[in-house]
């Protein structure tokens, strides 16, 4: 009686995440492994060419090697900007810090596409700073800003940063002070205090920040559209257009090398942060 | 050495003001240019008009995209929800692989790339033709399970058993312990998951960008159209404004009900 009554609590979740969820992603996994077709979604002979033409072509490597690099600008301008207000925000008394953490999720709850379009009047060729420098006599002809790989950093920067910053300040608010008063106390300096104690231990917070900017800016078609325009386009803007032109099979195939960069991507970050190392050791 | 401690002071707070400006400012923007009462948006605004907010209740598509993001992020956000919450209450005391396995599934559309799950959906959709409205709530009820599964089970955990215990000794059976006894005890975890998916589904793009159709398209992707093929125009920036004002509400609204402290404590 008991486990049956389990079950139907169980149940529904389940049966939702199996067909909405995993059903469609192994669906697109075999998809990705045939031939493209003129007349259907996909061919009727398997084949494992959609992944070598993707792995083969220069262009996607190009790509590729784009996305990576944009996305370890955003990483590393987020770590650098984040770290710094996390530690204000974890200091601050606990209901100014409630404030604050509440400023800081109220811009995630603003839809992307509002962020980003805040951006593009911000920085359009009649935007607010073109036009703030024309008035100042700064520069005599409008700064070509959006449609820029730089725009799409810096805005997809300042849209992920607060889940870093509320990330590494969690960690940062619940960690045991008495960690750093026993390092002063026995004479570190507050610059060593911070590099071998507080740092080491913020690590699970800096990790989980880490890897939710790296993934939420692998997927964000729109942001890097609005910013980049046709010239900075990413591995995802060509699942899009894969999909858009009706190649079923090669869009399926990029989807897959996209998540597999993810999964590599996070074991990487995983192994350097190491955030294992800190937690269940008590705090 | 008290040097240095102002050194870290110094560049504790610049970094926070910098972040600030940097997060806030581009919202801010929309909000001040929603309000221009010329054609195009200048800075500082040369005054203050609600004529881009006529314009888009005057525009059909617009009207429309806004209600039916409204009635998409309700109906997510209840089956969402509800869903979570029986997936949380399932597992909260069960230990082993299958546990950790079930909870692994209900937690990964979180971390999974929306992108990807969006061209499977809309794959699997084209081959067993779904109609556009199910589908597009069916995918928003997978991106917002997580949220509720989290916070009811955050919750769910952080209940004394012998609570139920007690209710069953005293003679109530497993639904009426549910419903009388954990349900109302956990009320303020399934409140939050219910805030946190409404919201996602509200703004969320990545899979509605392939799941929308002709007429039925969500207020984000009337957006982001908008701004790829008509260029900036202000009636834009009072769409933003109201996507921004209606969350504004909403999170007022649960302040007064709950409290906003119980929600984020809950996450």
């Amino acid at each position: 009686m008991k486990t049956r009554w389990a079950l139907v609590l169980a149940a529904p979740p389940l049966a939702i995440a199996l067909a909405f969820f995993v059903v469609p992603v192994a669906y697109l996994f075999w998809v990705s492994l045939h031939q493209p077709s003129q007349s259907e979604l996909y061919g009727a002979a398997l084949t494992l060419g959609n992944y070598a033409g993707i792995l083969g072509d220069s262009f996607y490597l190009e790509i590729t090697r784009r996305t990576l690099g944009v996305a370890a600008a955003i990483l590393a301008l987020c770590l650098l900007v984040g770290y710094p207000v996390a530690y204000f925000v974890a200091l601050l008394p606990a209901r100014r810090r409630m404030l604050v953490t509440l400023l800081l999720l109220f811009p995630l709850m603003v839809s992307n596409v509002v962020r980003a379009y805040g951006w593009i009047a911000l920085l359009a060729r009649r935007g607010v700073i073109n036009a703030g420098l024309e008035g100042l006599g700064v520069i005599a002809a409008p700064l070509e800003l959006l449609y820029t790989t730089p725009a799409v950093v810096v805005g997809l920067m300042t849209i992920l940063l607060p889940y870093m910053v509320i990330s590494i300040a969690n960690t940062l608010a619940a960690l045991d002070r008495r960690y750093e008063e026993a390092a002063q106390a026995l004479g570190a300096g507050p610059l060593r205090t911070f590099l071998h104690v507080t740092l080491p231990l913020s690590m699970p917070g800096v990790a989980s920040g880490t890897l939710l900017v790296l993934l939420l800016t692998l997927s964000a078609y729109v942001t890097i559209t609005l910013l980049g325009g046709p010239r900075s386009k990413l591995l995802v803007s060509m699942i899009y257009d894969g999909v858009t032109a009706f190649q079923w099979p090669h869009a399926a195939a990029l989807s897959f090398i996209l998540l597999a960069l993810a999964l590599v991507l996070t074991g990487v970050i995983l192994g350097v942060l190491r955030p294992a190392r800190v937690q269940g050791t008590g705090r | 050495m008290s040097r240095r401690r102002t050194a870290g002071r110094a560049i504790r707070g610049t970094a926070a003001a910098i972040a600030f400006v940097l997060i806030l400012v581009p919202i801010v923007i929309v909000v001040v240019a929603a309000f221009s009462p010329k054609d195009y948006f200048d800075f500082p605004p040369s005054g203050l008009s609600w004529r881009w907010f006529v314009e888009f209740f005057r525009l059909e598509n617009m009207r429309g995209a806004f209600a039916l993001s409204v009635e998409l992020a309700l109906a997510a956000a209840t089956l969402a929800t509800v869903l979570g919450t029986l997936g949380a209450l399932f597992l909260v005391r069960r230990r082993g692989p299958l546990a950790t396995l079930l909870q692994a599934l209900f937690l990964a559309p979180l971390v999974f790339p929306t992108i990807v799950l969006g061209v499977a959906l809309l794959l699997l959709y084209k081959t067993v033709g779904m109609p556009v409205f199910p589908g597009l709530l069916l995918a928003h009820c997978v991106i917002g399970m997580p949220y509720g599964f989290r916070t009811v089970l955050a919750s769910a955990q952080a209940l004394d058993p012998a609570l139920e215990e007690a209710g069953q000794s005293l003679g109530a059976g497993p639904l009426a312990t549910l419903l009388l006894l954990t349900l109302p005890l956990v009320w303020p975890g399934v409140l939050s998951g219910w805030l946190f998916a409404f919201i996602v589904s509200f703004g969320e793009l990545n899979a509605a960008l392939f799941l929308t159709g002709p007429g039925v398209t969500t207020l984000p992707i009337e957006i982001f159209s908008y701004l790829q093929f008509q260029g900036s125009q202000l009636v834009i920036a009072a769409a933003s404004t109201l996507q921004i004002a209606l969350i504004i509400g909403l999170v007022a609204l649960i302040e007064r009900l709950v409290g906003i402290g119980r929600i984020i404590r809950a996450r």
